[in-house]
């Protein structure tokens, strides 16, 4: 039991930064990506043609080590971030969600399509995952992955609370609040905007990283568009603007999601297994929109923004 | 040439669906992404009204007779309604407590997984038909064929999309719909009555999301994702034609049906999928508010 | 009662429990539990159905047969709903708290791959799967041995497809493959084999599931102007694409993979507009084992047989069942190294159902070496944990699949031979 909620905690603290990066470009900067899983999945490709042991069909598989994966996964989502972000972040509202959610599908078809590099559909293997080899059994690289997990997010999410409290958070806000005033006052939207977005598609890498570090193996089939709304789902759920409602909804969702599953095992025969598991999608969506009817803010809600100077 | 009838015929249903789409976009301002489950429970309905109809024995070209209209448009009453009813139990509660749209989307993901999983409860997962029949396709230009029940689905769409938009800009309640795609709050300043329009709203755009749905069932299936297939394309077209504008909506419909048809010209078919989104992209650059879209 | 006497009852029992667990740690705890994951909802699902049929009857059978060391079987079959995540913490659960010693899953190789490298093989928990043909899975060696499959790789039935079309002189051959590992495979070995047997592709044309028409896709393909097609995809898709293909004129000489071979994908067609048209499959060796299980099945399910995994499946968990009856105790090492032991050359033969299971318990027993011979017929794993079989080729005549030859396992090595030098 033990060793499953171990594994359990690790999956949800990758998707917590994942979505504390969504927070970041949504709750923070108004930026509605619908391209989430696009950032996630050039992150997990690059770690694993950066680390994968070589193999002579594809061209990469560089067999580098750990941490230059993690750090090339990051430079590169964070330039895609910016290419994307240049072109997509001057659109509307919804226009910017429909646009990015278009990039992410056409990344993960280049992720299906371009075997020499990607593997294709057979995907990648053999990825390196931070000191394997010490660990004897499955327990424990586990226990020393959700260490590594939660030093991680600790990091990620100390500094983003010092970024946002920074001068060039307040602008953020100031943007996001009113951004007639924040613009009047000299500040240019767009490029505070841009800046968010590439911070936060870079963290989106970090997860494609780590997650493809904890699991070993990468393909087209971890990055369709599901993964956006489950991730989407998280930050509604858990209650976006506010990072510990990010964190609180990665946990919430995905124990929805795998807790509904062993729930119908036990209610339901396998001989009617199939009815069983469209049971438990329906929990599932009806879950979701339970909490969303009882708590639209989601359920730890948004933050005060009212500077806590204004007391003063 | 083929490509270019093949992008006809596929953008008359995404043109229907993406009616639907457009409405909601426009006037209640969220994205449905139950939407497209509409879609699939209008084919299912027909389904069920052939189931004791029958299909009908072949008619002159069309491989099915007048039941199956027949079918369909009790689909589309029930669709109309169901949709209706999905507005009332779920998204109207979150509008009266003032809900972020954003909630209304995930309320909306949660209702299509509902939707759609109760449809596999009850038919499972195979694959439906309504008739047995094979047409075969006749060429009607040098190096087109076309089948005659295509070309009876896009009549049939342009004819609903005719009547729609002469009820939008002729009747008083059409024209009440359109001030509220504008600006709910002035509409009501006018004394247009809400909640009747959006109930209206919902109707027809269930009702048309039936017919697309039928559409997509005879061409040539039914299974309990074809409405979750064509989703995106809705939303793309819908966008990329300006929310809230039917006009946007069918010339977007036909946009997005014709890119995935004919690039395949030139790319691979691996690469199908993106191309609604590739060509939205590319709108939304040159006129960042759709085509037929006011500047906001 | 007051407090004192309270906690001495409490301290008593608690050792009356101490002594008794102790005592019991000896025993096998029943009931065994061995685990499915499986695409129960998502683009798979059709195919889904009869295959956890499938695993139903196997683990009926084992029950009625005698369960595993004494202790009746428990399945425990979770949905993997196509998503790696969900399969691959799916697997986690099944391994971690409900403790299986084994499994069975999945299909889609995209959610067998993960579980694989993070669950399986870290965990050494034996897997086994019936439907998942990607080659590198067992070639490579990530799996450390612990996963095993009772279906051929793609290579198999791509070399025999290749084999088929070459002796029926199909020229001119467009193929239109599912843009997945599954068809990316077969297009590669069956080019491959092409080469080597004769034949010609023309134009290769890859589609992505779950649209709602292929016209682009076909019209594509007829643009090369084929005299033949090779259809390599699922029932749901392949319907839409052989009804346009048909509809848009194109040539009736078509080469079908085996996912096809259900009623499914007949009726869906339209039974007399295939009569032409053939199909491979992976074969069961005619026997008697076999038929025990097609007449089981249909008696208990009131369906056919025909369908990708059905007989597959069964077997996965036949050869599982008998395997953790032949290991010294269920842990995976034991296990894994009892799977090939199901089928001995001196063995004596078992078959299939509950009768020749109950005989395989106790010939095992007695010590005495077992030949199983399944749903598909013999199942021999090689070093890797694949097994090789025969091939059928089937085609559709009065409204019913029948099967047109068979490609025997000599045939077939003598083809691997071929194609391979």
């Amino acid at each position: 039991m033990l060793a499953y909620l171990v594994f359990f905690a690790c999956i949800v603290l990758i998707l917590g930064v994942l979505t504390l990066a969504l927070n970041l470009q949504w709750g923070f900067t108004g930026l509605f990506n619908a391209g989430v899983v696009g950032f996630y999945a050039i992150g997990a490709y690059t770690h694993a043609i950066v680390t994968a042991a070589p193999q002579p069909q594809y061209v990469g598989n560089l067999g580098l080590p750990w941490p230059v994966g993690v750090l090339a996964a990051m430079a590169a989502t964070a330039l895609a971030g910016w290419l994307i972000g240049l072109v997509t972040i001057r659109l509307r509202g919804d226009y910017l969600a429909i646009a990015t959610f278009g990039v992410a599908v056409s990344i993960q078809l280049v992720a299906l399509n371009w075997e020499p590099l990607t593997g294709g559909p057979q995907g990648l293997t053999r990825i390196s995952r931070p000191l394997a080899q010490l660990f004897e059994t499955p327990f424990g690289f586990n226990l020393w992955f959700l260490g590594l997990m939660i030093a991680i997010m600790a990091t990620i999410y100390w500094a983003l609370d010092r970024v946002l409290m920074s001068p060039w958070g307040r602008v953020l806000k100031a943007i996001r609040e009113d951004e007639t005033a924040a613009v009047a006052l000299g500040k240019s939207a767009r490029r505070f905007r841009l800046e968010a977005f590439v911070l936060g598609s870079t963290l989106m890498g970090l997860a494609g990283a780590l997650y493809v570090s904890f699991i070993g193996f990468v393909s087209p089939y971890d990055f369709l568009p599901i993964v956006t709304f489950q991730i989407w789902a998280m930050l509604i759920v858990g209650g976006s603007g506010n990072n510990r409602g990010a964190l609180l909804g990665a946990l919430v969702v995905w124990a929805i999601w795998a807790g509904s599953g062993v729930l119908v095992t036990k209610l339901v025969p396998p001989s009617h297994a199939a009815q069983g598991a469209a049971i438990q999608v329906i929990l599932i969506g009806l879950l979701l929109m339970l909490v969303l009817l009882f708590r639209p803010r989601g359920l730890i809600g948004e933050a005060a923004v009212v500077s806590r100077h204004v007391n003063d | 040439m083929q490509a270019l009838a093949d992008g006809i015929l596929t953008g008359a249903v995404v043109a229907l669906g993406a009616i639907g789409v457009t409405f909601t976009l426009g006037i209640m301002r969220f994205a449905n992404f139950a939407h497209s489950e509409l879609l699939t429970w209008g084919a299912y309905f027909a389904l069920v009204v052939v189931a004791f109809a029958g299909p009908g024995a072949p008619t002159g070209p069309l491989s099915f007779g007048w039941q199956l209209v027949a079918a369909a448009l009790v689909a589309a009453v029930l669709t109309g309604l169901a949709a209706w009813a999905v507005d009332a139990l779920v998204f109207r509660r979150l509008r009266r407590r003032g809900a972020h749209p954003l909630t209304m989307v995930f309320a909306a993901f949660g209702a299509a997984l509902v939707m759609r999983h109760l449809v596999v409860l009850v038919w499972g997962h195979e694959s439906r038909y309504y008739t047995r029949e094979l047409q075969m396709a006749t060429e009607v230009l040098p190096g087109v064929r076309v089948l005659p029940d295509q070309i009876f689905i896009v009549g049939l769409a342009l004819a609903a999309m005719i009547g729609l938009h002469v009820f939008l800009t002729r009747s008083r309640t059409g024209m009440a719909m359109r001030a509220m795609a504008e600006s709910p709050a002035l509409a009501q300043v006018c004394g247009i009555e809400v909640e009747g329009v959006v109930r209206l709203t919902w109707i027809i755009s269930g009702a048309l999301a039936a017919f697309a749905g039928v559409f997509i069932g005879l061409t040539p299936q039914i299974h309990p994702e074809i409405g979750f297939n064509v989703l995106l394309s809705l939303f793309a077209a819908a966008i990329l034609g300006g929310t809230g504008s039917l006009p946007g909506a069918v010339v977007g419909g036909f946009l997005v049906g014709l890119a995935e048809n004919l690039s395949l010209l030139v790319i691979s078919p691996g690469y199908k999928g993106a191309m609604p989104f590739l060509l939205l992209l590319l709108i939304l650059i040159v006129r960042p508010q759709g085509i037929f879209g006011e500047r906001s | 009662m007051e407090r004192r006497r309270r906690n001495t009852v409490v301290l008593a029992l608690a050792l009356m429990g101490g002594v008794l667990s102790a005592g019991t740690a000896a025993a096998q705890s029943c009931p065994v539990k061995i685990g499915g994951v499986l695409p129960l909802t998502g683009s798979m699902a059709p195919i889904t159905k009869k295959i956890a049929q499938s695993a139903e009857l196997a683990i009926e059978h084992v029950n009625q047969g005698g369960g595993i060391k004494g202790c009746p079987v428990q399945f425990i079959l979770r949905d993997d709903q196509g998503q790696p995540t969900v399969g691959v913490d799916a697997a986690k659960y099944l391994v971690e708290v409900e403790r299986v010693p084994a499994f069975t899953g999945t299909i889609s190789s995209g959610v067998t791959g993960p579980i694989i490298s993070s669950v399986t093989a870290p965990s050494k928990v034996v897997q086994i799967t019936c439907c998942s043909t990607a080659s590198p899975f067992t070639l490579d060696g990530r799996s450390g041995g612990y996963f095993f499959r009772t279906i051929p790789t793609s290579k198999t039935q791509a070399f025999a497809t290749a084999s088929e079309t070459a002796r029926r002189g199909m020229k001119k051959t467009v193929v239109i493959y599912i843009n997945t590992d599954f068809g990316t495979d077969m297009l590669r070995f069956y080019k491959a084999a092409v080469a080597k047997l004769g034949g010609e592709v023309i134009a290769e044309v890859p589609y992505n599931d779950n649209q709602p028409s292929y016209r682009a896709e076909v019209t594509k393909a007829l643009a090369a102007k084929p005299e033949s097609l090779l259809l390599i995809g699922f029932p749901k898709d392949g319907v839409t694409i052989v009804r346009e293909w048909l509809s848009l004129g194109g040539t009736k000489t078509i080469a079908l993979n085996n996912s096809m071979r259900t009623m499914d994908f007949v009726n869906g067609v339209g039974a007399k507009f295939i009569e032409d048209v053939f199909g491979m499959d992976n074969a069961q060796v005619a026997g008697p084992h076999v038929d025990a299980f097609n007449t089981a099945f249909e008696e208990k399910f009131k369906t056919d047989t025909k369908g990708p995994g059905v007989h597959t499946q069964y077997d996965a968990l036949m050869v599982m069942a008998l395997a953790m009856n032949i290991a010294k105790d269920l842990t995976g090492p034991s296990i894994k190294d009892s799977v090939r032991r199901v089928h001995v050359s001196n063995g004596t033969p078992v078959g299939t159902g509950p009768a020749e299971y109950k005989k395989a318990l106790e010939l095992i027993k007695a010590g005495k070496p077992i030949k199983y011979f399944g749903a598909t017929g013999p199942i021999e794993f090689d070093a890797n944990g694949d097994v090789t079989g025969p091939a059928l080729v089937w085609k559709v005549k009065d409204g019913q699949i029948v099967t047109d030859r068979i490609i025997t396992i000599e045939e077939m090595q003598a083809l691997f031979k071929r194609v391979e030098n």
